[in-house]
């Protein structure tokens, strides 16, 4: 399970959601073009903007990114916007850092994108 | 062994400090966006941007002597992270890497202080004093800060171990965190951090903690590994120092460990 803040939240604003569908299209010498769809469903994906962390909670996400090996891992994440569990996420990237300016004062950005299963 | 400086301090580093983690995944992705992912845990890279501000002559002669020391980024040195925990397996006390005395008792999973369950009860049975320890392979002559949470229904106090120094701390029956922190007269190149307990006494312990400084900080949980790079480098070979006033010095550094080196 990803990670939640002290508060309980997942993320803070800003918030960024994005919806990614992956259509091809073929398009023909007389100008047309037939499209089709390569994923039978729409992918999501989270910019997550941390800031004003504690150590605590910038090492459980440190944790978290250690025990996915980066984005090798797959698991559950719960939408922030509406509640929905998707079985299948990981790390975007293999790349985390984090910043402490101060105590209590840390900031990160993760990224979590949905699985095509 | 070289070794990275503490500051007059006491402390590693100094706000702000940057630390990135970097994993290696191959990845075999399809049109259709199917994904086989293969994780290569050797590449991992962990990297450290300080910013050290207000260095005095000393400060600075030991950080040049190091660099000079370790040749820029030709050869390693011992890093101690720090952002972390020193220790390995914060909550796993059975586990090799910690040592206990033959007859200590270990009860796991217990309720902990922050809401989790990754306390231990310690009950010594026997009518001698007996530790559950870990060994850090880290200079000695550095200064250290020992902390843990502790509760006990009987036993007043606790002994902290760092070295050849034992701290008794009083406890309670709620939970309490107890710290012991200094510097020993030692040059030795590991360091044992661990609780003792008093004969015939039981006492819950969670969140063994060590950091280089001189104080605690929050909590952070550790699992195979802690915060020890015995073969951190320079990521530069380059070492440039801003010169602010008579015995006033900054300097910004790089640091990484790369395990395949």
């Amino acid at each position: 399970m990803f990670p939640t803040l002290k508060t309980g939240a997942v993320i803070q604003y800003p918030a960024k959601r994005t919806l990614q569908f992956n259509t091809d299209a073929i398009r023909f010498l007389d100008g047309t073009e037939q499209r089709f769809r390569d994923n039978p469903f729409v992918l999501r994906e989270w910019n997550i903007h941390l800031d004003l962390l504690d150590e605590a909670e910038l090492d459980a996400l440190d944790q978290f990114f250690l025990s996915n090996q980066g984005r090798f891992g797959s698991f559950s994440f719960t939408d922030p916007w509406d509640g929905t569990v998707y079985a299948s996420c990981s790390l975007k990237g293999d790349v985390s850092a984090f910043q402490l300016t101060g105590e209590m004062r840390g900031k990160t950005i993760l990224t979590v994108c949905q699985n095509r299963t | 062994m070289f070794y990275f400086p503490q500051l007059f301090s006491g402390a590693t580093a100094q706000f702000p400090i940057t630390r990135q983690r970097t994993a290696r995944t191959v990845v075999n992705q399809s049109c259709q966006s199917y994904e086989v992912k293969l994780a290569d845990p050797g590449a991992a890279v962990t990297a450290w941007h300080l910013s050290l501000e207000e260095l005095s002559d000393q400060e600075l002669a030991a950080l040049e002597a190091l660099f000079q020391g370790v040749e820029g980024r030709l050869t390693p040195f011992m890093f101690l992270d720090p952002v972390d925990n020193l220790l390995a397996w914060s909550e796993q006390q059975n586990q090799a890497v910690w040592q206990a005395d033959p007859l200590l008792t270990m009860a796991s999973r217990l309720a902990d202080p922050l809401g989790g369950t990754g306390a231990y009860q310690l009950s010594n049975p026997t009518s001698a004093t007996l530790t559950l320890q870990q060994t850090v392979n880290a200079p000695a002559t550095l200064g250290y800060c020992l902390s843990l949470y502790a509760r006990s229904d009987q036993s007043p106090r606790v002994w902290l171990v760092r070295g050849s120094e034992n701290d008794g701390r009083p406890i309670s029956t709620v939970w309490t965190r107890v710290i012991s922190a200094g510097q020993l007269q030692s040059t030795a190149q590991s360091i044992n951090f661990g609780v003792a307990l008093d004969p015939g006494t039981t006492v819950d312990i969670f969140g063994l903690q060590v950091e280089a400084q001189t104080t605690a900080s929050p909590y952070k949980k550790t699992t195979e590994t802690g915060g020890v790079y015995p073969n951190a480098r320079f990521r530069d070979d380059s070492l440039s120092i801003t010169t602010v006033g008579p015995g006033r010095y900054s300097c910004e550094l790089d640091i990484i460990n790369v395990e395949h080196l």
